[in-house]
């Protein structure tokens, strides 16, 4: 009969000690806050208990992955103060003794270490169900061996080396083929006729361009 | 003693001209400078007085630089030679300020190709700040300052704190400011040859590109905001002085009067070219041109400011519903502000507890972020581009617009100083000697690719051809209408066109220009001696942010040295010709312009 009553009193008070367990701003306790509406837009799915065990399930998964040796169940994870927001707090009890609290350091490794599998069981992001106090990891730069940026410079250097090749291999097959040609005024030389000007102001008349040697005088 | 070739390089026809001329004027302030003038000096109000300084100021100068060239068909030192000995000064300190403008110039081709060769990624590198060593959040700076800061100050740049503050050699930078000095060396190897095929290209390219800009631009979300901003004229803005000013000197400096390129390009033109219509063509063209860039730009700003007005809404709201522990669809953009006063009323202490972290969003402010110059370019516009949809597209398109316009005011500048030094013989007519020129610009340039190297570019940006050039154009006039005369300039033109001078010129030329240079050239001193120490902007790493720094003693002097330097060549070779005269006072022959009586 005292059992019984013993007995009848611990189940009514579990709750209870449960509840005290879980308070905001516990010292051991994260608070999550999930923003659905934000993620998913129109297909955004409701908060509710279903959501929630899924939440307190993925929770015990995270901690089993972590420390293999103790195996945590959804009664292991509480949660408390939900709000509107959709944000709460939840504790991690240990699952041989259900009044000892997982230090928060713990729960921060394993939470940190399944971060992407939690994320994905609700279709969130690590900015839409934010774990409050831990930070996500961020991803790997990708450091390539050659940047992209000089790969681009390379394509673009070589082809303008290409163009001066190509100019000076014209350059000297006109030069060549002017050698044949035997025109009148001669090669790149420095003989400029000085003609009678004054001051500058060229004399008049149209000059006749018909003999004029382009390749000389475009050279600057 | 003049020497010349008779028969000298020509373009293959007036249109080659015309384009080099555009490609020339048509620059980066058309793009830069002028929206930011626009919208700090009341939107459409401030057409007015820029119309009004391109009739009074631009096209009558341009003109003048064009029939001097076409006329003494000579670079402009040897033009201003055969003018008036005593003021072959003028052409020097020309050569000398395009010089600088070589020197650093072509450092923003260089950061364009830069630009130009990372958008070649799947994510551009200015969209996101990246991660710090120990992969907890971003990179300190990136987070205080924005992603296209922190890619433009620290990982283009490489900035110091300070212009004390030395550093190596960016080798990227390096690199890409090599490839800008080969291709501008091979766009004028051949002389006018290549140069007049390549202005075809780069005058013709960046409008198109504007166009697709525009069509791009006015379809942004928020960018009807912008163009609103810049249009509406704000016409008290037109009592100030500032504003005349401004127009005035952007007129000026957008024309490009006063380097010698438009002198240079004249000279090789045939001597009967019809410049009098070329010339108000291309002004109308480049001030066309400056207003079709800022209804883009002003688009593209309206599309920056509305997103982050509408990023801080969204801001807001989370932290209203954090705080407040209220459902997510409760608050939307659109009610937050209503909510700010609701939530404020019904909850007083726990709105006092957000403090300083609820910030206030105001379009207004995002728009009247002026922002001009290397800033707007590579920051403001890079940061617009990120959030566009195929990013990466823009990107290209915007970098290479960007790339023709600086290579086409590149070639002006390097034309100009090549011209006159090949036409003195200093350097022959074989193309290694501008090859070295080229060598030499490249080699000073890459002290602007040092990690205080910006500091320096923008000493050289804001001092090396603003004053000097003032006083260049103003002697030009000066020497153009009354010491060679006017008359004998209107029967020069009326020799080369075949009518005479309109009384337009005239009255320009001799009357208003003068006048309104004059009162330019004042203005600047006045303002140069008011202003106290000159000061720069210095990227401070810690805040994020830019301080205002005075610049150092050795700095300042360096600041007078680049504004003698140029202008002193004037007095000095006015002296030189004025001894050198008195000692071969009598007998020998001089070839030059005989008629002026000094």
């Amino acid at each position: 009969m005292l059992v019984r009553i013993l007995v009848l009193l611990y189940l009514a008070g579990a709750p209870a000690l449960a509840q005290t367990l879980c308070q905001p701003n516990a010292s051991n306790g994260y608070r999550v806050r999930i923003s659905i509406k934000t993620a998913l837009g129109n297909q955004a799915y409701e908060w509710n208990e279903n959501e929630m065990f899924l939440f307190r399930a993925t929770m015990a998964f995270a901690m089993r992955r972590c420390y293999k040796t103790e195996t945590y169940n959804v009664d292991n994870i509480i949660v408390c103060n939900q709000t509107l927001r959709v944000s709460f707090w939840f504790v991690v009890t240990s699952p041989e003794n259900s009044t000892m609290l997982i230090p928060k350091a713990d729960v921060e490794k394993a939470v940190s270490m399944s971060r992407h599998r939690i994320n994905n069981a609700f279709l969130l992001t690590d900015r839409t169900l934010e774990f409050l106090g831990i930070h996500p990891t961020l991803a790997e730069p990708v450091n390539p061996d050659t940047p992209p940026w000089l790969i681009v410079f390379g394509v673009v250097i070589g082809a303008v080396f290409a163009g001066i090749i190509a100019l000076l291999v014209s350059s000297l097959l006109q030069k060549r083929r002017k050698e044949k040609g035997m025109m009148e005024d001669g090669q790149d030389e420095e003989d400029m006729q000085v003609k009678g000007v004054e001051n500058g102001n060229v004399l008049d008349g149209i000059y006749n361009r018909g003999f004029t040697d382009d390749d000389r005088f475009t050279k600057l | 003693l003049i020497e010349t070739d008779a028969a000298r390089a020509e373009w293959d026809n007036p249109m080659q001209f015309v384009l080099a001329c555009v490609s020339y004027a048509v620059g980066l302030g058309n793009v830069w400078r002028f929206p930011y003038l626009c919208q700090m000096h009341g939107g459409g109000g401030f057409l007015i007085p820029y119309m009004l300084m391109l009739v009074l100021l631009g096209v009558p100068l341009f003109y003048m630089e064009l029939a001097i060239g076409q006329k003494m068909r000579l670079g402009s030192i040897g033009a201003w030679r055969a003018i008036s000995p005593y003021l072959g000064g003028v052409g020097m300190a020309s050569v000398v300020t395009s010089m600088y403008l070589c020197l650093y110039y072509n450092v923003i081709n260089a950061w364009s190709f830069w630009y130009l060769f990372h958008s070649f990624q799947s994510i551009l590198p200015w969209a996101e700040c990246p991660a710090n060593s120990n992969l907890t959040g971003p990179v300190e700076e990136c987070e205080r300052a924005t992603p296209t800061q922190y890619f433009f100050y620290r990982e283009t740049l490489d900035i110091s704190g300070s212009i004390e503050e030395n550093g190596g050699i960016h080798m990227g930078q390096a690199l890409c400011l090599l490839l800008a000095w080969i291709i501008v060396y091979l766009f004028i190897v051949k002389g006018v040859k290549s140069t007049g095929k390549v202005v075809y290209f780069t005058a013709t390219f960046p409008y198109l590109v504007l166009i697709i800009y525009l069509i791009r631009g006015v379809t942004l979300h928020g960018a009807i905001n912008g163009v609103k901003y810049m249009f509406t004229p704000k016409m008290e803005q037109l009592a100030k002085p500032t504003t005349w000013i401004n127009a005035a000197t952007q007129i000026f400096f957008s024309l490009g009067l006063g380097f010698g390129s438009l002198i240079a390009f004249a000279s090789y033109n045939q001597y009967n070219n019809n410049f009098e219509k070329q010339a108000i063509v291309v002004s109308m063209v480049n001030s066309g041109t400056s207003i079709f860039a800022s209804i883009v730009t002003f688009s593209i700003y309206g599309f920056k400011a509305t997103f982050n007005y509408e990023s801080c809404l969204e801001r807001v709201r989370l932290l209203l519903l954090n705080t407040f522990d209220l459902a997510e669809d409760t608050i939307s953009l659109e009610n937050v502000n209503h909510w700010i006063a609701e939530l404020n009323r019904t909850h007083p202490e726990q709105f006092a507890s957000l403090g300083g972290r609820l910030e206030t969003c105001d379009l207004e402010a995002e728009l009247d972020t002026a922002v001009e110059g290397t800033g707007l370019a590579f920051i403001v516009y890079s940061e617009a581009i990120k959030n566009m949809p195929v990013s990466q597209l823009w990107s290209v398109l915007y970098f290479i617009m960007l790339l023709l316009l600086g290579m086409g005011s590149m070639l002006g500048n390097v034309i100009a100083v090549i011209t006159p030094l090949s036409d003195l013989k200093f350097i022959s007519v074989l193309s290694y000697p501008v090859g070295l020129v080229c060598l030499f610009c490249l080699l000073l340039g890459l002290g602007f690719t040092t990690r205080s190297g910006n500091y320096w570019f923008t000493m050289f940006n804001d001092y090396g051809a603003t004053f000097s050039l003032l006083f260049i154009v103003l002697i030009e006039v000066i020497t153009v209408c009354y010491i060679y005369g006017i008359k004998r300039f209107e029967k020069d033109v009326e020799d080369m066109l075949g009518h005479r001078l309109n009384w337009y010129w005239k009255i320009m030329l001799a009357g208003v220009s003068p006048i309104l240079l004059i009162a330019l050239f004042i203005f600047y001193i006045v303002n140069y001696i008011q202003g106290g120490t000159p000061t720069y902007q210095a990227w401070n790493k810690e805040l994020g942010k830019s301080v205002v720094t005075e610049y150092p003693p050795y700095a300042q002097a360096f600041i007078g040295l680049l504004l003698a330097s140029s202008v002193c060549c004037i007095p000095l070779t006015a002296l030189y010709t004025y001894c050198k005269k008195r000692n071969l006072a009598s007998g020998k022959r001089e070839r030059t312009v005989s008629t002026v009586s000094l």
